[in-house]
């Protein structure tokens, strides 16, 4: 049951929770991201990474003969401090920087990151140095933050909301996330039919098996199987963004001592009579020899010797221990051990076969079953991997340039080793925030992803409907958004509870950009699944090194690895005791392993008992019915798993499990549209877009920020119909919007076409009073070059400056706080030094708007004062024109506040807040809002909430009739309707009108940033056609389309008006004779006669005896331009109106060597 | 706020302070409040923004003592 719960909201608010926060489902809401960051220093994943990269090796000789002396070198750990002051600054006694400090400053909420360097000379003893490589920004509540466990109480007294989640960054004072981001599901291969693959040589078919293999350190390397029309198999990869491709035969050798017949038994199994696979395979066995390869050594050494430059490794390693490093950094790199991955890439081959010969279906790569989310913490962690690499190699190459250069080069020298480290480029944490702050991914290795940029977005604080949605957001990869086809963004049964139906904008990133449902969870951590490989042995499964393979037998894989193989009457009995177990939390089977088992099917998927235990998959509660336990489960196994939706579907023999409520499928969003079951899908869509534009309350906090904008609801509500998930999620916290009684009826004409009549009472009594938070950074070292002396400093001269400066500004230069800037106002005053002049900075938008706040701002060093940041509020009263919406995609334009006693009233005296026109319902179906209507005026007269969660109500018990019922009995109309008088004529009207309380959102699109208008103003100075743009006061364009309507209707004159008098309209001097706009030319008038207009060009030039100027020369008809020069005749000229562009593109051809010759005639 | 601490803006005039005849005088300082321990500071034009008390490098401006608005509508 909701309720208001006011008491229980205020003591919340007057004394918060010193323990914990009252509303743990929204540190869920952002968990994956906190989680995968902390995975990086508490998970371990950077240490990993180190490891992985290894050691390098240089050696100091220039002789190419002779290596020389050794030095191999590697990172042994990598530290992350907590954040403090960066700068020189001695005077502070607590170092520590908090996030609202950040915020206010405007700088980067950022940490230390220190890499341990190791060394040693000749395999000497080892040394070590710890290396600053720079701040890192760091993300907020995870470890490495200051605010990580703090209460809500904590939080406020640090300045942070009580609720305060974390999970972003904060970069140069603009809070930014990185965004999730779909990637396929890691360490499983999937079978692809991709037309494009025939393009990668000549006998190449579209199939394909790719695998993308998770290290532990959650970098990832693709590998892929391509089949050739031959009937062989070649093995691609791609590696620093270059494509390799090498025989499968190759890589099988190279990775266990085999022969053909190992070969051949693991991939045919006990299939021997199909001939397909035989042929083939026999084929491919063949054709092998041609390599003249067998042993295991020789193929390492072969596979060496191609790839030593590719792989940059150390020039004393052998071939073969560089095809060595090749198998463990290439191929099927979540395996550790050879044998794994031999096994692996037979099944692989024979899954290839399969698909090649129709025995299995492709895998749907846009299918949520064989997707996983990339996580913001785990794309982090890759490039710092990825900058460690560079900078170990930035090391050698420093030294390589020494000893090309004929420096000494001195590996024991201490003095020379800290004097490469001062040459290389250590600063880290400037490539992270370089990445962070834009987006864009600089990588030498493409870190196997499709996309160089858009990885983080603003997490825009417009309200907290926007904020939290963007930490539930998917986004399928940028990649796909320029795909022409569609079929990436269908919505697929696969995704069902995973990622939300309703929650996607409409428009290009339509299906794209998807937001999970509240219930998913995304694992950041694996889970110890060490007992699963005995546990399934016990159960009948065989040894992995058992011959099997085909579809016949169940292959049994854990997280890529097989484990063995068993009949698939055995797979069933294991995967239903292995649920059993996980769900039981009995024989060390935890709950979030993934346990898929494919069945076998006629074509269909290529069968197997695939389980998951790893990072980054989707999970989600169910409840396992033999158990009444929740289980989690992914999307691999939810497909062939029997889930009822509610309790009263359950078939007895059919389904395992039960959805806990059928609301868990939809986004915390879509969550919020009350009865929402009632509408027609697509406003459930528009409702979810326009929730997040709502000007409603983005934060308590919002003293200690300094957004450039923030939207913000004076007088914001909780709303009398919502659902119980509401309470759940705090939103209380941060009101969206106001109650409002809203009147279904056709009343003046004001509200057609979605058009909404305000009460002006309602209005004056402050519904929907906004106001807009605008922030302006005034920074004077900005315009100061490095190392210049300081010249400018805020405050007034003792130069001239106008007395009025003084009326807005205090005497420190500032402005005054409380003060009302106006257009033009000055709002900073700076004395420069080397001008020796006062300056002031104007306030330029041409809202007025109050000084809100003025902060002074210190930089890092102890620097003199130079910056402030003035925080001006600007205030938005409803107007005509502004825009608001119910919560059910009708959204409206304000067209009048009526007057209160023009409005209709009702019997019992009420008058409607807010008037709609019925015609906003047929069309659009959204029953919800009139049964919204229903229970908020029941609500209203009873005093209680409503619960407005969606599938509660059925054809039995309908809504109507429950909320009806409520109104019946508070002597209401059980339908309601009621009577209504007309506010003019004091007459009832002929129909009942239906009025209830619906919850109004008024949305950020107001007039006043919208409305253009222009009679004269700014031009461009080449075509003198009017500018375009808002901001530059210029027009709107009068198109090709608009042009057609009005030459269609003949209206010419409007026409000419539109096009040419109030654009470039000139008069212009033309030639008659000639016809040239260019050659004429105003004369130098004689004394006493007034200047003409000649054409210079059908003039004689008059010359002297001499040949020279005509200076004498006297009579009539002789004109003189302004050089002097003399002419007679050109007299036929004329002045007509054209077009400025006209001329323009008469010059311009007239540089390309064309003549306009116009022909000027009288009409 | 009393009735003495309210002055009325100031007629407008484009004369500068120098045409008027006035020197250049320095009023007295304004003091700034630490955003982190609400101490009061001062600070002269060239001075780093560091509050004297805790080092804190945000200092707020206060609201003027001056009436803003006369008439509350």
């Amino acid at each position: 049951m909701v309720s208001f719960n006011t008491l229980e909201r205020e003591r919340y608010f007057q004394n918060p929770p010193t323990d914990k926060s009252a509303f743990p489902l929204l540190a869920e809401a952002v968990a994956p991201h906190i989680g995968s960051f902390n995975a990086l220093t508490a998970g371990g994943l950077l240490d990993l990474a180190v490891k992985d990269i290894g050691e390098k090796v240089i050696f100091d000789s220039n002789d190419p003969k002779r290596l020389g002396n050794k030095m191999s070198y590697r990172i042994d750990q990598v530290q992350i401090l907590k954040p403090t002051l960066s700068g020189r600054d001695k005077t502070t006694i607590n170092r520590r920087v908090y996030p609202a400090e950040a915020r206010e400053r405007m700088t980067t909420y950022q940490a230390r990151m220190i890499l341990k360097f190791t060394y040693s000379v000749n395999d000497g003893p080892e040394q070590s140095e710890n290396r600053d490589v720079g701040f890192i920004p760091i993300m907020l509540r995870s470890n490495r933050c200051h605010i990580e466990k703090m209460s809500p109480a904590e939080l406020i007294a640090h300045k942070e909301e009580s609720e305060e989640l974390g999970g972003y960054f904060i970069i140069n004072g603009i809070e930014k996330l990185i965004r999730m981001l779909i990637v396929q599901r890691r360490n499983h291969p999937m079978a692809i039919v991709r037309p494009s693959f025939t393009g990668r040589g000549a006998t190449y078919s579209q199939f394909g098996i790719q695998i993308r293999c998770v290290r532990p350190d959650q970098t990832s390397q693709t590998n892929v199987l391509h089949y050739l029309t031959d009937g062989s198999v070649t093995f691609r990869f791609s590696w620093r963004k270059s494509e390799y491709l090498i025989p499968v035969m190759m890589i099988l050798k190279a990775l266990v001592n085999t022969n053909d017949k190992e070969i051949f038994d693991g991939i045919v199994g006990s299939d021997t009579k199909n001939s397909f696979l035989t042929d083939r395979l026999e084929l491919m066995l063949r054709s092998y020899k041609v390599y003249n390869l067998y042993s295991q050594e020789e193929t390492l050494a072969h596979l060496g010797d191609k790839f030593r430059v590719v792989m940059g490794v150390s020039p004393d390693k052998t071939d073969v221990e560089v095809g060595r490093e090749f198998m463990r950094r290439i191929v099927l790199v979540h395996l550790k051990s050879n044998e794994d991955k031999f096994r692996l890439l037979l099944f692989m081959i024979r899954k290839l076969y399969a698909l090649v010969a129709g025995d299995c279906s492709p895998d749907n790569p846009d299918a949520t079953q064989h997707q996983e989310v990339l996580l913001g913490g785990f794309l982090y962690g890759m490039i710092i991997k990825e900058k460690i690499e560079e900078y170990l190699n930035n090391f050698a190459a420093q030294v390589n340039q020494d000893i090309v250069r004929g420096q000494p080069v001195n590996f024991s020298d201490h003095k020379y080793i800290s004097k490469v480290f001062l040459k290389t480029n250590d600063n880290i944490g400037k490539k992270l925030n370089y990445f962070l702050s834009t987006g864009n991914l600089i990588s030498q290795s493409g870190l196997d992803l499709q996309q160089v940029s858009g990885y983080t977005v603003v997490a825009e604080k417009i309200n907290f409907y926007r904020f939290i949605s963007h930490f539930r957001m998917v986004h399928r990869g940028s990649f796909f958004a320029q795909l022409k086809t569609t079929t990436v963004r269908k919505l697929l049964p696969e995704s069902w509870g995973f990622l939300c139906p309703v929650h996607t904008p409409d428009g290009s990133p339509c299906g794209l950009l998807n937001h999970l449902a509240h219930k998913c969870i995304i694992t950041t951590e694996a889970v110890d699944v060490s007992a699963v490989p005995s546990l399934v042995r016990s159960l009948g499964v065989s040894a992995p090194n058992m011959a099997g393979s085909g579809q016949n037998m169940c292959c049994v894989q854990l997280d890529g690895q097989i484990l063995g193989w068993c009949s698939h009457k055995t797979a069933k009995r294991v995967a239903d005791s292995l649920r059993f177990w996980k769900v039981e939390g009995t024989h060390g089977v935890p709950n979030e392993l993934e346990i898929g088992l494919v069945p076998t099917s006629n074509g269909g998927q290529y069968p197997g008992l695939y389980m998951f235990s790893s990072q980054s998959r989707m999970l989600r509660p169910v409840k396992y019915l033999p158990l009444e336990k929740e289980d989690i489960v992914g999307p691999f196994e939810q497909v062939y798993m029997d889930i009822a939706c509610a309790p009263e579907e359950i078939t007895s023999g059919l389904h395992t499990h039960v959805e806990y409520s059928p609301t868990n499928i939809l986004s915390i969003l879509a969550n919020m549209t009350p009865f929402s079951d009632f509408n027609q899908s697509p406003r459930n869509m528009y409702q979810c877009q326009m929730s997040k534009q709502t000007m409603g309350t983005p934060g308590t906090a919002l003293r200690y920020r300094a957004d450039n904008k923030l939207y913000r609801l004076q007088t914001g509500q909780t709303p009398i119909v919502k659902a119980k998930l509401y309470d759940d999620y705090g939103l209380d916290n941060f009101p969206n919007g106001m109650n409002a009684v809203v009147a279904v009826i056709s009343y003046t004409g004001y509200d057609m076409d979605d058009a909404m009549i305000l009460n002006k009472s309602a209005h004056e009594r402050g519904f929907g009073y906004g106001t807009v938070i605008k922030v302006e950074k005034i920074d004077l070292a900005e315009k100061r070059r490095r190392g210049e002396p300081v010249a400018q400093r805020f405050g007034f001269g003792s130069d001239a400056w106008p007395e009025e400066w003084r009326i807005k500004l205090d005497s420190d230069g500032l402005p005054i706080v409380g003060m009302l800037l106006e257009q033009g106002d000055p709002m900073a005053a700076y004395f420069d030094e080397n001008l020796g002049r006062t300056k002031v900075m104007l306030y330029k938008s041409s809202e007025a708007a109050f000084v809100e706040e003025v902060r002074l701002i210190g930089d890092d060093n102890d620097g003199e004062f130079q910056a402030i940041s003035v925080k001006l509020r600007v205030t938005r009263s409803p107007l005509i024109g502004d825009k608001f919406s119910s919560r059910h995609g009708q959204k409206g334009v304000c067209s009048q506040r009526y007057p209160a006693v023009d409005m209709p009233f009702s019997e019992t005296g009420i008058q409607p807040d807010i008037i709609i026109n019925p015609h906003a319902f047929p069309s659009r179906m959204t029953i919800g809002m009139f049964v919204e209507s229903l229970a908020g005026k029941a609500g209203a007269m009873h005093g209680i909430a409503q619960d407005s969660t969606p599938f509660q109500f059925d054809e039995k018990n309908t809504a109507a009739d429950h909320f009806g019922k409520q109104l019946a009995e508070c002597g209401f109309n059980y339908h309601g309707n009621e009577p209504m008088y007309s506010g003019i004529t004091g007459e009832e009207f002929k129909a009942d009108i239906y009025v209830g309380v619906v919850y109004y959102q008024r949305l950020r699109h107001m007039v006043n940033d919208k409305y253009q208008v222009r009679s004269t103003g700014p031009v461009n100075s080449l075509t003198m056609q009017p500018v375009k743009g808002r901001k530059r006061s210029g027009g709107i364009r009068i198109g090709e389309m608009e042009r057609d309507a009005l030459i269609a209707h003949g209206t010419s004159f409007l026409l000419q008006d539109r096009l040419l008098n109030c654009s470039d309209y000139t008069q212009a001097n033309v030639c008659r004779d000639c016809g040239s706009l260019l050659s004429t030319v105003t004369t130098v008038p004689a004394v006493g006669s007034a200047a003409e207009i000649k054409c210079r060009r059908c003039a004689t030039r008059l010359v002297n005896k001499a040949g020279g100027v005509a200076e004498d020369i006297h009579g009539s008809g002789v004109w003189e331009d302004g050089a002097g020069t003399k002419f007679q005749g050109g007299d036929n000229t004329t002045t007509v109106a054209i077009p400025y562009v006209l001329r323009y593109l008469d010059v311009e051809l007239a540089a390309m060597g064309v003549k306009m010759k116009f022909n000027v005639k009288p009409t | 706020m009393n009735r003495e601490s309210f002055l009325p803006p100031s007629t407008q005039g484009s004369s500068s302070a120098a045409a008027a005849g006035r020197a250049y005088q320095p009023t007295q300082a304004i003091t700034y409040l630490c955003a982190n321990c609400a101490a009061p500071n001062t600070l002269t034009r060239s001075d780093p923004v560091r509050c004297r008390e805790c080092g804190h490098r945000v200092l707020y401006k206060q609201r003027t003592r001056r009436m803003v608005q006369f008439e509350a509508r």
